[in-house]
């Protein structure tokens, strides 16, 4: 059947959106990498950030944050927790 | 046996999403990109990691990673009975054979289909997914609909995906969490007993090892 080798990558829908969740995915993976955080605690707080609002409410609110919100939420937070946060955000300590 | 019922056309083309996905306007785009970007110039002006070193990682993911690493374990897994042994045994070590490992591909289980079982792979707390060898999970994987439903009534869920059980097929639900990973090996459709481990490797589809489909014959 022709076209038969492309159809592991064409199954999918995209895997990004926008520009925006591909840079927060790179980062947070990067950071992980890089020895700043262990992947399961950022992964704790994806689940915290999705769990807040509750799978219902984002089920029916189309207008609730997508799955990359969540995401950017999580990073957010956890590079505030250890004192990696944008000026007015940044805890006293390093 | 256990085909779709609606013929190879459909079974080989991308699945009917019914989650579809959700859009932003503009100006909550904006917003989200400021703070992306707030995150990005913070990290690299601190030195913890370079731009060039994003963009590496996306490219990793979006090109290297994907799912024809799976399409070839899974092929080599028909192929090599001893292989396939060793798969189902520890997952993560027989994919690490085939040079497959990283984030997210600890304690990866593998769950064979067969006439009488058909295995689907979840995430109901949020997204985990064996990236090493499936790449990153689509969009409804990670949707909130299909997180939920597939647990409680798996069959209709699978039905809105085209994929019709018969009622004496088993559907085991698997609910990945940071303890282990999941990933389907599928049947290996009739019709494939003259392929090449590489040929068979081209007829492997990212859902039908996530197990929302089955694969029906070339």
């Amino acid at each position: 059947m022709e076209g038969m080798a492309a159809l592991p990558r064409r199954s999918g829908e995209l895997v990004f959106h926008d520009a925006w969740e591909r840079r927060a995915f790179a980062i947070a993976v990067a950071l992980c990498e890089r020895g700043l955080y262990d992947w399961d605690v950022f992964r704790a707080q994806l689940i915290a950030e999705i769990d807040q609002l509750g799978a219902g409410r984002e089920a029916s609110d189309p207008a609730a944050p997508g799955y990359y919100e969540h995401w950017l939420a999580s990073l957010e937070k956890v590079l505030a927790r250890r004192g990696i946060a944008p000026d007015e955000d940044a805890p006293p300590d390093d | 046996m256990s085909e779709p019922h609606d013929g190879h056309t459909h079974a080989h083309d991308a699945p009917p999403n019914p989650y579809l996905e959700k859009r932003r306007n503009g100006e909550e785009t904006a917003a989200l990109e400021a703070r992306v970007k707030a995150i990005e110039d913070l990290v690299v002006g601190k030195g913890l990691v370079t731009t060039a070193a994003l963009d590496r990682i996306v490219d990793i993911y979006e090109h290297d990673v994907g799912p024809l690493n799976g399409a070839r374990v899974v092929a080599r897994a028909w192929t090599d009975a001893a292989y396939k042994a060793r798969l189902l045994a520890d997952g993560s070590a027989a994919i690490a054979e085939l040079g497959y490992g990283g984030l997210q591909g600890e304690h990866l289980v593998v769950v064979e289909n067969t006439d009488t079982v058909h295995n689907v792979v979840v995430c109901t707390l949020c997204s985990c997914y064996p990236w090493p060898v499936l790449g990153l999970p689509p969009s409804w994987y990670k949707d909130a609909p299909y997180r939920s439903r597939v647990v409680i009534e798996p069959r209709a869920v699978l039905a809105e995906f085209g994929t019709e059980l018969d009622d004496d097929v088993e559907v085991r639900v698997w609910d990945s969490s940071a303890e282990m990973r999941y990933m389907v090996l599928p049947q290996r459709p009739p019709g494939t007993e003259g392929m090449s481990e590489a040929a068979l490797a081209g007829i492997v589809t990212r859902d039908a090892m996530i197990g929302v489909p089955r694969l029906a014959s070339p």
